[in-house]
């Protein structure tokens, strides 16, 4: 009998950004239930952690700033002041963030997040627990995760498992190169036969994940006077797309040589004055073309000066008079619109059907919630709240599935699915971007990937394995969900570092080489010959005897593994080097459920497929996960005889 | 459970492994190798350059393979080791070793106190946390639980050594420090406690006959034919050849397209507003001439040299191998290949240029061998030859056992010459740090090293009485 059942079992993956966690195995793997954000609030008490930021609140808003915060219970009746402590579920304000590029920086801080998440599971007693870890983790920490996990949670097995094994776990390949593009930092690990070649694995590359991307953003926007957040969530939508190298961005020459019936770009260059463009930049003049063409800069200036500063007019004061000119804006929209009705309609109508590529400037909805924190610390009447932030909504209401409502899902899906939970939604407002939203990784952030790629791969010691490995690169992390981010990686990669038939090696497989050539000795018929020594025979492919001759170290104990159909092949090329062609694994078919989200998050389906096998399956004969009298036997080092 | 079996690990406790996590740490001039003792590889292997910027306001160090790699501007790469394979720049390779154990194995130390967690109260193990946890963090040296076992090259002088064990005892604080050579640690790792080994790393080949797990030290040969040396005849035979073969790194190609064999490149350049330094191009030339050891060198196997009678025939009517550079530019290498080696065995083969003068003969591998083997007693020589171990990252070129098996049986023919050269690459690789690993992780071990407590009543010279 399994030492374990399905439903018992817990797996958790810290990440620097969200940290997933399951209990139970469902029938089919699904994504995981629990998402939290990984990042805890200090609580009053110093050492304590909170989950959730805690805000000081009092009904009466003139008294804001006389209550006394003593006591540590959520709210506490203070006399006639009653001071209530709200969780706020949305705002992140004076967050810390345990993990950092991979690395946990902040062990209590880490500790209390991995014990809410445990809690939030609520789980029985006899829970197994399968942590995943990060590459960058060194085994002293490992034994320190160990130790910790036996005796806080009394937890009856323990085990670890490599993020990128359990993505190769989950892809069910055995000879993969994962690229795992995470917060901070991407990590890259070649793994042959299930085993992850750890001497030459890149860890922690820092300056390439998702955060960069949106630092790349910012860097472009920063001029128009755009924040971190609203870069962030810029990227988090379809409209932030990554081109490949070979799709110019919309806007630029080679563009608008190609469509030149772009309305926008031909507004603004006024290339051509064709009836919709015509009416186009007659309708919406000061929304017109970008800070990069000339006519409508100094609207879209202006504009964007109101952008910005919308939390801080809030929390200056400076409300009302902010919303007045809103709504004399709205309105003066409104009229421009009307007086070109049919023709704007026209024009509005043409560039949504082309793709987003295509587009020069698109609008994007953004979530203040730098606003709604803001309107919070005004300790505002709950009405007068309400009344603000649907003043300031500028959102299509009630309709988050449209066209232009997108980004919020797919912020929910990064993670902020609490959002739904606060109090208030969240207050969306309209912002436009232009081609700057396909410069996310014009930084050479591709390339520094690319390159840790072939370093990782050049690493591995059996030069016979790199092919296969080029041929098996899986892209996951969340920092790769960008849109077109794996396509552009792709091209970066495959641009720099294919090696392309030679178009020398023709005239030398001419001659069968083991034929030599006749020589001074008057023996002039070619004779076969043996290679110089009786060694192998000459006209194999060198590298591919050395290969053959070496690879039998490895070789999996269990052979008859349905996984790997025939071991590794070797397809025969002229070429000792590699790569000569590169490849992205397909993800799997038969998980309908991860289907849908897609494969960014895979590590955890490995998880779980290595949950079942070693918890449920194998029945702890694999010695995968440490048990408790492991533990007491051996201590937290015991931990490393365990770890897949 | 399992019944225990031959081919099942011991269980723990039986073998004398006794619960201490020792570090074996393998510093060598191209890699350094770093990982727990009683592990079958190590676990950290960090190349032993350093990136360095220097700057206004001082130098700023890099260190891993991710730093050195990246092209920044102003950006040198250095190595701490001296020509002479011995360390030179002692404090920048003190820091070195250390990320090499800190970054994979231990952790980074404790940070600035008020990162840490440790000062954001004293409850911190209260009822939120039962677990003491915060003790492995207080510490302030990096090694201060774990006993250190470093390995030297044959030739280390006395006054390296001492610094060796000034460094683990002072600035990591180690408990237990022992010194071994990398010689017999590479036998031990074979499984021999006597032979002669043969380890042709990057920057030195060296033969070291090993009598009883003993060094001997007189007998200690070395010489500068190896790895860099066979990069740097392929570097003159690129200068040589008509037209020059053009070496460009990969971080300066933006994109390339496929050309013609021997057609001039046609890719696209990247640009840098402040380039690296001329020593990181150096470095990234290093990797692509990896790539082409690895895919195209190969050695002449014998029988007799390259130049010998129609040998050279022989070998240009072999099919050459095609290499592309990161710039597209590709040609198949015929004769050629076969030359960038041969004057690890042969000194006359040599590509020379005014800057390279030819070699010396006495420092090819086989006269290596023989000089090493005139220090031993006639009647130890025949044990000796029969455990001839061959490790060291040069000697993966192909073919290269081949030829080393012909060179000492010509030299040797009267005694049972055998070569022990592990298949898997890793062993080849690591050899020397697999046989700390094994010498560490062993019970009777402790009676070897050097205790904190012995080194602080003798002193630093305490490594030349105990470490021999």
């Amino acid at each position: 009998m399994p030492p374990f059942k399905d439903e018992q079992i817990i797996i958790i993956a810290p990440g620097s950004e969200t940290t997933l966690a399951q209990l139970g195995l469902p029938e089919s793997f699904t994504p995981a239930r629990l998402r939290v954000r990984s990042r805890m609030f200090p609580a009053e008490k110093e050492g304590e952690w909170e989950p959730y930021k805690v805000r000081r609140r009092q009904d009466k808003p003139a008294e804001a700033h006389n209550g006394a915060a003593d006591g540590d219970a959520k709210s506490v009746a203070d006399g006639e002041d009653e001071i209530v402590y709200e969780e706020d579920r949305v705002s992140e304000e004076g967050a810390v963030w345990p993990i950092q590029e991979g690395r946990i920086v902040n062990w209590p801080c880490f500790f209390a997040l991995v014990t809410h998440v445990y809690n939030s599971l609520n789980p029985p007693f006899h829970t197994p627990i399968l942590l995943i870890a990060q590459p960058v983790w060194t085994p002293k920490e490992h034994e320190r995760l160990t130790q910790f996990f036996f005796e806080k949670f009394k937890t009856p097995a323990f085990g670890l498992v490599d993020a990128a094994l359990a993505t190769g776990w989950a892809y069910g390949v055995h000879t993969s190169t994962i690229v795992d593009v995470g917060k901070d930092k991407v990590d890259v690990t070649a793994i042959s036969e299930f085993i992850p070649h750890i001497q030459g694995r890149v860890t922690s590359l820092v300056g390439c994940g998702g955060e960069a991307l949106t630092q790349g953003l910012l860097a472009r926007l920063k001029p128009r006077a755009w924040n971190r957040d609203m870069c962030e969530q810029l990227k988090k939508s379809p409209l932030c797309e990554i081109l490949p190298p070979d799709v110019p961005i919309p806007g630029t020459k080679e563009a608008e040589h190609e469509f030149i019936s772009n309305p926008a770009a031909a507004a603004s260059t006024g290339a051509t004055a064709s009836g919709p463009a015509a009416a186009a930049a007659i309708g919406i003049v000061p929304r017109g073309p970008g800070i990069d063409t000339e006519v409508g800069d100094d609207a879209t200036a202006e504009e964007n000066e109101g952008v910005l500063d919308v939390a801080s007019i809030v929390a200056g004061g400076k409300m009302n008079e902010y919303l007045e000119k809103k709504e004399k804006e709205k309105l003066e929209k409104a009229a421009a619109k009307k007086g070109g009705a049919q023709a704007a309609a026209a024009a509005a109508a043409k560039p949504v059907r082309l793709p987003n590529s295509k587009r020069e400037k698109v609008t994007f909805l953004y979530e203040d919630h730098a606003l709604l924190d803001s309107l919070k610390s005004m300790n505002l009447g709950s009405e007068m709240q309400a009344e603000m932030e649907a003043r300031l909504d500028e959102g299509p209401q009630r309709k988050p599935e449209g066209a232009d409502g997108e980004p919020m899902s797919t912020v929910d899906a990064n993670g902020n699915a609490v959002a739904g939970n606060a109090p208030s939604g969240p207050i969306r407002r309209e912002l436009e971007v232009g081609t700057e939203r396909f410069m996310a990784a014009s930084g050479g952030i591709l390339e520094r990937i690319a390159d840790a790629v072939h370093r990782t791969i050049s690493s591995v010691d059996e030069v016979n394995k790199r092919s296969e490995l080029w041929d098996s690169l899986i892209v996951c992390g969340n920092g790769s969900k960008v849109r077109g981010f794996k396509e552009a990686l792709l091209a970066a990669i495959q641009a720099k570092y294919l090696i392309s038939p030679s178009s020398a090696t023709i005239f030398t497989s001419e001659i069968p080489s083991n034929i030599s050539t006749p020589t001074g000795t008057g023996a002039n018929t070619p004779q076969p010959q043996l290679g110089p020594h009786g060694g192998p025979p000459s006209q194999v492919n060198p590298l591919l005897y050395a290969a053959t001759t070496a690879q039998t170290q490895h070789l999996m104990p269990h052979g008859g593994n349905p996984l790997m159909p025939g071991m590794s092949h070797n397809v025969h090329s002229s070429h000792g080097q590699t790569p000569t062609s590169i490849k992205f694994v397909k993800p799997p078919e038969y998980f309908p459920e991860w289907k849908e989200v897609g494969f960014d998050e895979a590590a955890f389906l490995g998880a779980q497929v290595a949950a079942k096998v070693i918890f449920v399956v194998d029945q702890g004969q694999s010695k995968g996960y440490m048990t408790r009298p492991d533990y007491n036997d051996q201590g937290p080092t015991g931990i490393h005889d365990y770890a897949l | 459970m399992n019944i225990p079996n031959s081919s099942s690990a011991p269980a723990p406790g039986e073998y004398a492994g006794d619960e201490v996590s020792a570090i074996v740490l393998d510093p060598g001039w191209s890699t350094t190798r770093a990982g727990f003792a009683g592990e079958d590889v190590p676990k950290s292997v960090i190349p032993s350059f350093y990136g360095q910027i220097d700057s206004d306001s001082g130098s700023q160090y890099l260190f891993g393979e991710n730093a050195i790699h990246n092209p920044l501007g102003n950006l040198q790469v250095k190595n701490p080791w001296g020509d002479d394979g011995i360390v030179e720049d002692w404090e920048t390779a003190t820091k070195l070793w250390e990320y090499a154990i800190t970054s994979k194995l231990t952790g980074t130390k404790a940070g600035h106190p008020s990162k840490n967690g440790l000062n954001d109260g004293n409850d911190t193990n209260g009822d939120a946390m039962d677990v003491d946890m915060d003790t492995v963090e207080n510490q302030e040296k990096p090694l201060e639980d774990s006993p250190l076992l470093v390995t030297e090259p044959g030739w280390n002088s006395a006054k390296a050594r001492e610094k060796t064990i000034e460094i683990a005892m002072e600035e990591w604080g180690t408990p237990a420090f022992y010194l071994q050579k990398t010689g017999v640690l590479a036998a031990f790792a074979s499984g021999k406690a006597s032979g002669i080994i043969i380890d042709v790393g990057a920057s030195h080949t060296s033969v070291t006959p090993v009598l009883d797990g003993m060094v001997l030290r007189k007998g200690v040969q070395k010489s500068t034919l190896a790895g860099n040396f066979v990069s740097n005849q392929i570097r003159l035979i690129f200068k040589q050849s008509q037209p020059e073969i053009p070496l460009t790194p990969h971080y300066l190609v933006k994109a390339k397209t496929p050309v013609d064999a021997g057609a001039p490149a046609q890719a696209i350049y990247k640009t840098f507003n402040i380039p690296p330094h001329d020593s990181f191009r150096r470095l990234e030339e290093e990797r692509v001439l990896t790539e082409f050891k690895e895919s195209v060198v190969e050695i002449w196997p014998g029988p007799g040299r390259l130049s010998n009678g129609t040998n050279e025939e022989i070998a240009k009517s072999m099919p050459g191998r095609p290499f592309e550079m990161p710039d597209g530019w590709n040609q198949v290498f015929g004769l050629d290949r076969f030359r960038p080696a041969e004057a690890l065995f042969d000194a006359k083969a040599a590509v020379q240029d005014a800057d390279n003068p030819r070699p010396k003969d006495e420092h090819t591998i086989p006269r290596l061998v023989q000089a090493a083997v005139q220090h031993v007693d006639a009647d130890q020589r025949p044990l000796l030859l029969q455990n001839i171990v061959v490790t060291g990252g040069s000697t993966l070129l192909y073919k290269f056992n081949d030829r080393l098996n012909y060179e000492i049986n010509s030299i040797y023919p009267s005694t049972r010459n055998k070569l022990i050269a592990p298949g898997p690459v890793v062993e080849r690789k690591y050899a020397a740090w697999i046989g700390g690993s094994i010498l560490a992780s062993l019970g009777s071990f402790h009676q070897l090293w050097i205790s904190k407590k012995e080194y602080e009543e003798h002193g630093a010279n305490i490594v030349e009485k105990r470490c021999r």
